[in-house]
């Protein structure tokens, strides 16, 4: 047993992918917390996907592939919000027409590539296996710079995520606090593509902090809580994807996926019980 | 009257090209009770946003508190509050957020900053809901937390937009005694309201109809004229109560001549 969860990690490339999940999980985590808390989930999945154009272009044109997901992602947070003040329509319809339209842009883009197959699966899927010690660094740097911003912001986050005229009266700057939020939420993105790609990094910022919401009663242990299932579902994707011969980065999302919904159904038990328990206290003491 | 608290000269209040207040000019009295009343869309909500800042004049001048606006000055108290059921946030740091204002993004909270949070909390009966969270709790404990939150903020300016409607009678009771508290303190205190009971107990009452149609004591304000102009239906004054005039309604209080009929005091009817 103590094999089978120690041999998959003896090998260099699994030890960059582990890395690289964690520092991934770790930083996606952390603002997805806040994704999840704000009910911006719609806008983290159009983000997660808008950048892909950027690293279609960077890539044609030989750049540095996050700097072209920068890139998109600054387009798509520009045009999102053009055409919520000019068409005044909602926010989710600006962010549903950037989202396919930057989709279908970013697929025109990379199928003029001669490997258009094994690019588009590359940035969408991710290539966990295939981390490199540079990727490394800027994940840390990441990670490193999503909790000084999550600590230094903490309090016009949380007024912000309960009322937005709250903040404002408060003077607490919402609108900045909205920018730095969509800020820090697209270095999650265009840092932890490489790892798990444009279409499974959503699994990241949104499956780890919804099964935390389950489970926490305050926003910093929904934080440290949904860190803590986010890398266990990384090292547990991993084991299995190394053991069943599944790619790495899709069982990493399903994982943590699964693992949402597992906390959910035994929840849900643990209520029946509880509820039915009290039922026969209640029932045995009035008899 | 008192020296003001907010002065409004050819104040215009508009929602992009959606003009919530015509061209008024009023005075608000600091220290005391303000009450802001009229039927729905009158205009109430909309000058206490711009009261708190969150409403740019479309036009004209609105002077809050002589001065330049502090963070900790105004508090306000929204209507609705629409918080996400996936926010783990107790009532204690609900209540906490008040004292934000003051300390900022960073600042750690003080034993006063405490003392404020713990005697709002007493105020408004909810120490014993401090580790519960804002879903688990009834829409009159809620509400009775944002006012505790409001009161937490220790400001010269206490907004409340319309603190009390549609609540169970002990939270009623509550944040009534919590507001006559906070005027004899000297607060300047406005709210809005559909009750013409609040409005008559008040030190200073606005009569809206998108525009002010009245400003002044209770007594000179919420007289059937006025009333009737703001409302646009027929207002008695009888046994010192002011009563609607609705001959279409069976009587529910006294009857007026031959047709005539009272259905009482309360406004909302028109309201809604």
């Amino acid at each position: 047993m103590f094999d089978w969860l120690t041999d998959p990690f003896s090998v260099h490339f699994m030890q960059q992918a582990l890395l690289g999940g964690l520092l991934a999980a770790v930083t996606t985590s952390l603002i997805g917390t806040w994704v999840v808390i704000r009910g911006m989930a719609f806008m983290g999945d159009a983000l997660a996907h808008g950048v892909l154009p950027g690293i279609a272009l960077a890539f044609v044109l030989g750049l540095d592939l996050t700097l072209g997901a920068i890139l998109g992602a600054l387009v798509m947070v520009a045009g999102i919000a053009f055409v919520h003040r000019k068409a005044r329509l909602r926010e989710d319809t600006g962010i549903g027409l950037l989202f396919v339209g930057m989709l279908a842009l970013g697929v025109i883009i990379v199928s003029r590539l001669p490997s258009f197959t094994t690019s588009l699966t590359t940035f969408l899927f991710g290539d966990i296996l295939g981390v490199r010690s540079s990727d490394l660094l800027i994940q840390a740097a990441a990670a490193a710079l999503a909790l000084a911003g999550i600590t230094l912001l903490y309090r016009p986050f949380l007024v912000l995520s309960f009322n937005e005229a709250k903040a404002q009266v408060l003077c607490l700057q919402p609108r900045l606090a909205h920018v730095a939020m969509l800020t820090l939420l697209t270095l999650a993105i265009v840092t932890s593509f490489r790892a798990v790609g444009t279409l499974l990094v959503f699994g990241l910022l949104i499956a780890p902090p919804a099964t935390a919401a389950l489970l926490a009663r305050s926003v910093p242990t929904m934080m440290l809580t949904a860190v803590g299932l986010g890398c266990a579902s990384v090292v547990i994707g991993l084991l299995l994807s190394w053991h069943l011969g599944t790619a790495a980065g899709a069982t990493v999302a399903a994982v943590a996926v699964a693992v949402f919904f597992a906390v959910l159904f035994a929840r849900d038990v643990a209520d029946r019980v509880f509820r039915s328990r009290r039922r026969t206290a209640v029932v045995d003491g009035g008899s | 009257m008192r020296e003001p608290a907010v002065i409004a000269r050819d104040l215009v209040l508009a929602y992009g090209e959606r003009v919530a207040l015509t061209t008024s000019d009023f005075d608000i009295p600091a220290g005391g009770l303000t009450a802001l009343i009229g039927p729905n869309g009158s205009g109430k909500s909309t000058i206490l946003n711009a009261i708190a800042g969150l409403l740019e004049p479309a036009s004209g001048r609105l002077a809050v508190l002589a001065g330049p606006r502090r963070s900790a000055a105004i508090a306000y108290v929204l209507q609705s509050t629409a918080v996400n059921e996936a926010m783990p946030i107790t009532v204690r740091e609900v209540v906490g957020m008040g004292r934000y204002g003051s300390l900022g993004p960073f600042r750690r909270f003080t034993t006063q900053d405490r003392a404020l949070c713990l005697a709002a909390m007493e105020r408004l009966a909810i120490t014993e809901l401090a580790s519960r969270h804002l879903d688990e709790l009834s829409g009159g404990q809620r509400q009775r937390v944002f006012v505790a939150q409001g009161l937490a903020q220790a400001a010269d300016l206490l907004l409340l937009d319309e603190p009390i409607t549609g609540l169970d009678l002990p939270s009623t009771q509550r944040i009534r005694a919590a507001i006559d508290a906070e005027r004899e303190k000297g607060t300047t205190v406005i709210l809005t309201t559909h009750e013409l009971a609040d409005a008559a107990a008040a030190d200073w009452v606005l009569l809206l109809a998108g525009r002010v149609v009245a400003a002044g004591s209770p007594a000179e304000v919420l007289v059937p004229a006025r009333l009737s102009e703001a409302y646009g239906v027929s207002f008695v004054t009888e046994g010192g109560r002011t009563l609607i005039d609705d001959p279409g309604h069976r009587p529910r209080t006294a009857r007026h001549g031959d047709t005539h009929f009272r259905v009482g005091p309360d406004l909302d009817a028109l309201s809604e």
